[in-house]
């Protein structure tokens, strides 16, 4: 029956003539060749049919290609460029053909005329038969206002050359720019004679779709291109773009070819979803997708600066970094430097100034808190080869155009292969240039972690992303957007949110609770003109707009970036020395030790917004950097070294029979890989230091603790810190810190509860450590009671508990308030600092639960810490593989922490200068290990 | 909790029985503070007045007082009576009086300008700056009292919503509102009262400096002060602030 259903459709789509057999047919004139040459395809178009969204692995040839264009246009293409980029290969005739599509690749590889090539052809077929009116056609949006600025340049250059080739009354495609710094007189012009090309941001479109006058020149729109897809359809931005693009949509009344281009994004399938959403009857919109991410020749290396990463000293290892850094910048014309965080870029070119006599000539940072002016300046310089090398944080990851890069060098795991991809391929010759990249780690947990994620790029295995889900608060906003245009049914608005694709699953009361909230039935009948954003008409279950002010509000606080306030920090004698994130100040209590660029040191006292600390030299931080600045490692990854893990060590287990020999050679650092294990290091790209450091550090474990816990092993290790006696419960669960930290909240509680008694936790991507006072008795029976308490059900209640008395969650809350229009940043144009916003938010969080526990606002606020900041549902996953015997787990004793959870107990994060204290305390962890297996 | 032979704190309420006046002593209301907020951009759900409601029929229920005295801040905002303000004023007296309070005295604090002229209408005394009832004396302690006052044994005030900040074990933060009960000089007496505002902050007093926040503190040394916290339906002793300070 099934079957049948899917032949019939196939049927169907072909009389309808939606298959682009019937359309080749059309267009050519019936004339045989264009069929036959794309008759295996046409097989192929028509399986996809049943599946809305598909690949399309089958390119057209150049002549195909350009056929499809106009005649004018082909030959201006044909004249400046030679060969059509992969891209291009699929591009030009599916959009000729009106198909939506999702375009990725890499930098180079003709992204943008990808796109508009074929618009561009239309819309001079349009101009040549006089058709083209003062009226938008194409709408594209970039989430970076920098790059429509350079789309718009982009675009003269072949407008001029096309109009050229036709005669000289042919009227002009015209190209607007609108952003939130478009000036007042250009927005003016803008309404009076509308650009055929708008240029535009996610929040400028929210705008324009809520303004009467414009909404009217938007109504003969055929293409939306959304540009830098990457950086949009994994965040509650891209969440936002997707509703204002339905209610674009529902505004002109028909449809539009949508368009995704981005860089490296995986899985495909779900960004395509996230670009077209679904039809009225729920079922996914088509969508090509053309992967072109592998097309680009790409070479790395991780490499381990010195022979001995454990013994040898913090100076001697920053030394050889460097020394190889430098070599690697005087060997080529451009390097780009890529450091995790802000405080390492600027470190990184402190000392590369100093060590190696570079002027600002040569080098310089770029990163997001710099101005924008020095920022455009260093952007200027690349592009005109100027530079020798530049450092960034995350800013030259994506997007704009920085001329010719030779080199990637990468500082620390980057956490991710798919950003491991991105910023590799920033360098390279064009598109059919090699990427080169080198990435250089900084202890044993990093190496084994970029081996494996290099290893990966080299399979084609990426992280996937996912879009948020619900999102409640940015709802809020396009419900208010939506009651200003008109007034609405409320099963029409609800039925029109849902065609986007992260609110597909949204429930009706879900819906029906926001416009509780936003009609202000949370206060009495006598102040609801005051809080009500929108009228509700219980009889004819309509909504619509309430309030003179409204539409200001509307205009004022639209977006979903957060305001954040910086502190400034000082020490002795009012020097200041950095900034801190004001949630972080409020984290500090007087005498906390925390790093701040690369020194430690101690908290005072704070006032108004100023922190004032002391240096604290060698003394052990008490606040774990990873607070504000690091990047979570994925899953994906995490998993994929878990794999290696294994795969490893069970190809070591023989070899290590000689335990004496072992040992002598691992103190020697002569260690080498023997036969066995070779043949797994050897296809990995890494360097020979790297691959002897992997090996021994596998061999210590082994020998040290029997066990190097696997994605199938869940190692749980009981044992104690030396110097304190304090009790360390170790998990090493190698899941990602988004996950970890679920898993470690939840245990927290349990064995609090169990000992009765507060206990404290130390987290990284590896595992995680539950600390006990020394004065209580642990046992190995203990924790496999514990773990037998945890399941899938009480996981959320326990972490929505703990959560709740986070720090985390009044930060949260308040963005997720500022979002859903519940406490604003602008009000009737006086902006509102976020100081006030933030007044007492944990007062704030009561009142609002005594309304609901359900208040959309709280419910939002839980939903994107749980699966937005952590990752509630792959943890519940994991306890209950655990429980199905899936995840094995097993529970060991040791005299001392095993080598694998060194890093993890002496928590911080690698970063380009290592704390001096926290490397002593590693290599006299590793000395007693020694001694301990050597018995 | 006692305080003396004539004061009680009542248990984990932010409010004071005096005997010798059949009286509630509270303050640092901040009637219509929601409202106020609202027509300012931050649309918080109304909470407040419940709360103030709740505590005093708790209170009411502990003793049978038939005076209460409000010592400052019944109001939000400075500049004027806002509609909300009004509008809760009004019902939360109606409250009072319902509940059996004979007599109403306001002390005015420095958000409680233009009240005055809502004396007649709703019978409430109101005094503008201090006042000696029995053998206290009551101000809000934005200022001074006045020199003819500086006599008296026992001064109550509010004004500084006051708080300490602890911490537990591993590092999480929790606050608590207090009572704060020290000595002046001269064998004189202060209690300085906790706000009953649901959406009060709280200064936390054992971190941060307190001298710019009232003139009092010239006058009394806040280290020197013992901090009684409201707990879950219990006051806790957290002994003197000065101990309570993290270096």
């Amino acid at each position: 029956m099934a079957t049948f259903l899917i032949f019939f459709r196939a049927i169907v789509a072909i009389i309808s003539g939606r298959s682009p057999r019937i359309r080749t047919v059309q267009r050519h004139g019936g004339k045989v060749i264009a069929v036959t040459h794309s008759s295996n395809r046409d097989c192929l178009a028509i399986a996809k049919l049943i599946f809305m969204i598909s690949r399309y692995d089958a390119p057209f040839s150049r002549k195909e290609s350009l056929d499809s264009l106009n005649a004018n246009v082909r030959d201006w293409f044909a004249e400046k460029y030679n060969d059509l980029t992969p891209p291009q290969l699929y591009s030009f005739k599916l959009i000729g053909e009106k198909k939506n599509l999702l375009i990725t690749a890499p930098t180079g590889s003709g992204k943008t005329f990808s796109a508009f090539m074929s618009i561009i052809s239309d819309l001079i077929r349009m101009a040549e038969r006089k058709e083209l009116e003062d009226k938008v056609y194409c709408i594209y949006i970039s989430p970076l206002r920098a790059l429509s600025n350079d789309i718009y340049r982009n675009l003269e250059d072949p407008l001029n050359g096309i109009y050229a080739k036709m005669p000289q009354d042919a009227k002009k495609i015209s190209v607007g720019v609108r952003t939130g710094d478009t000036p007042q007189q250009e927005r003016q012009r803008q309404l009076r004679k509308p650009p055929n090309i708008l240029v535009t941001t996610p929040e400028s479109l929210a705008i324009l779709i809520n303004s009467k006058n414009f909404a009217e020149h938007m109504k003969s729109v055929k293409y939306v291109i959304i540009d830098e897809i990457h950086e949009l359809a994994n965040n509650k931005r891209g969440v936002h773009l997707s509703l204002s693009l339905e209610r674009l949509d529902d505004l002109i009344g028909h449809d539009f070819v949508r368009i995704g281009m981005g860089a490296t994004l995986y899985p495909l399938e779900e960004a395509a979803r996230y670009l077209v959403g679904y039809n009225e009857d729920n079922t996914e919109r088509d969508c090509y997708i053309i992967d072109a991410t592998w097309d680009k020749k790409m070479e790395y290396l991780a490499m381990c600066p010195v022979k001995d990463i454990i013994n040898t000293s913090a100076e001697t290892i920053e030394e050889n970094t460097y020394k190889i850094l430098n070599n690697i910048i005087k060997g080529n014309a451009t390097t780009l430097v890529f450091t995790n965080t802000r405080s390492g870029t600027e470190r990184v070119v402190y000392n590369l100034m100093k060590k190696f006599k570079y002027g600002e000539q040569d080098l310089a940072a770029h990163h997001g808190s710099l101005s924008r002016e020095t920022r455009l300046g260093v952007e200027d310089m690349l592009k005109k080869g100027k530079l020798k090398c530049v450092v960034s944080s995350t800013s030259l990851e994506l997007g704009i155009d920085i001329g010719t890069i030779d080199n990637v060098v990468q500082l620390g795991s980057p956490k991710s292969v798919t950003r491991a991809i991105q910023r590799i391929g920033r360098s390279g010759h064009g598109f059919y240039g090699i990427a080169k990249g080198e990435v250089i780690v900084m202890n044993r947990d990093d190496l084994v972690e970029c081996a494996v994620m290099l290893d990966s790029a080299k399979r084609h295995t990426l992280d996937s992303f996912s879009t948020p889900k619900n999102a409640l608060d940015v709802l809020a906003q396009h419900i208010v957007g939506m009651c200003l245009t008109k007034t609405w049914r409320i099963d029409d608005a609800y039925a029109m949110v849902k065609r986007a694709y992260p609110y597909g699953g949204l429930q009706k009361k879900d819906f029906d609770g926001l416009i509780e909230y936003l009609s202000g039935s949370y206060v009495g009948l006598e102040s609801r003109h005051v809080y009500g954003k929108i009228w509700m008409d219980e009889k004819e279950n309509t909504i619509g707009k309430r309030g003179r002010f409204t539409r200001l509000i509307y205009y004022l606080n639209i977006g979903t970036i957060p305001d954040t306030v910086s502190v400034n920090v000082y020490s002795e004698g009012n020097k200041w020395v950095g900034s801190i994130e004001e949630e972080f100040l409020g984290r500090l209590k007087p005498g906390d030790i925390f790093v701040l660029g690369g020194k430690p040191y101690r908290f005072d006292h704070s006032r108004e917004m100023r922190a004032y600390v002391t240096r604290a030299e060698s003394r052990m931080p008490t606040i774990p950097p990873w607070f504000s600045e690091q990047l979570p490692l994925t899953y994906e990854l995490a998993v994929e070294i878990g794999k290696f893990r294994k795969k490893l060590s069970e190809s070591m287990a023989k070899p290590l029979a000689n335990r004496k020999k072992i040992v002598s050679l691992l103190k020697k650092n002569r260690i080498k890989p023997d036969a066995q294990s070779s043949k797994v290091l050897d296809s990995m790209p890494i360097d020979r230091n790297a691959k002897n450091a992997i090996f021994g550090y596998f061999a210590e474990q082994l020998l040290f603790a029997k066990h190097v816990p696997n994605d199938r092993l869940l190692l749980i290790e009981k044992t104690k810190d030396r110097q304190t006696k304090r009790n360390y419960i170790i998990f090493h669960c190698l899941y990602g810190r988004r996950i970890n930290d679920v898993l470690s909240r939840a245990f927290a509680i349990l064995f609090s509860e169990f000992y009765e008694t507060d206990v404290g936790i130390m987290i990284n991507d590896n595992g995680f450590v539950i600390v006990i006072d020394s004065g209580i008795k642990t046992n190995k029976k203990d924790v496999d009671e514990i773990i037998s308490e945890l399941t899938g059900k009480n996981l959320v209640r326990l972490i929505k508990d703990n959560i709740r008395r986070t720090e985390m969650m009044k930060r949260r809350f308040r963005h997720c308030a500022a979002r859903g229009f519940m406490i604003l940043r602008n009000y009737k144009g006086i902006k509102i600092s976020v100081r006030k916003q933030q007044f007492n938010a944990e007062a704030l969080l009561k009142a609002t639960e005594q309304i609901s526990p359900d208040f959309p606002i709280l419910k939002e606020t839980y939903r994107e810490i749980m699966e937005d900041v952590m990752d509630l549902p792959r943890a519940k996953d994991i306890i209950s593989r655990i429980k199905s015997g899936e995840l094995e787990y097993k529970i060991i004793e040791t005299p001392l922490p095993s080598p694998f959870s060194h890093i993890m107990i002496t928590f911080g994060e690698p970063d380009i200068v290592m704390m001096k204290d926290r490397r002593k305390h590693l290599r006299e962890l590793r000395k007693q290990v020694l001694s301990i297996i050597a018995e | 909790m006692k305080l003396g032979k004539d004061i009680d704190i009542l248990e984990g309420l932010p409010i004071l029985y005096i005997k010798s006046l059949n009286a509630l002593v509270c303050s640092d209301l901040h009637l219509g503070f929601e409202g106020v907020m609202a027509s300012k951009g931050i649309f918080i759900p109304k909470a407040n007045l419940k709360k103030i409601k709740s505590e005093i029929v708790k209170a009411r229920k502990m003793r049978m007082p038939d005076t209460i005295i409000i010592d400052g801040d019944i109001k939000n905002e400075f500049s004027n009576v806002h509609v909300e303000e009004f509008n809760e004023f009004d019902e939360f007296v109606k409250f009072l009086k319902s509940i059996g309070f004979k007599r109403i005295v306001l002390i005015k604090g420095n958000h409680d300008n233009f009240i005055d002229r809502y004396r007649s209408s709703t019978g409430i005394e109101i005094a503008k700056q201090e006042m000696k009832i029995g053998k206290y004396l009551f101000f809000h302690g934005e200022k001074m009292p006045e020199e003819n006052l500086k006599e008296v044994k026992t001064w109550i005030m509010g004004h500084v919503h006051p708080a300490i900040a602890v911490y537990n074990k591993v590092g999480v933060k929790e606050k608590l509102f207090c009572f704060l009960v020290g000595k002046l000089g001269k064998g004189r007496e202060l209690i300085i009262l906790p706000a009953m505002n649901f959406f009060a902050g709280g200064v936390e007093v054992n971190m941060n400096r307190v001298r710019d926040i009232s003139p009092i503190f010239k006058l009394a040394d806040v280290n020197d002060m013992r901090a009684l916290c409201i707990g879950e339906g219990e006051t806790l002793d957290f002994g003197k602030v000065g101990k309570l300070r993290y270096k």
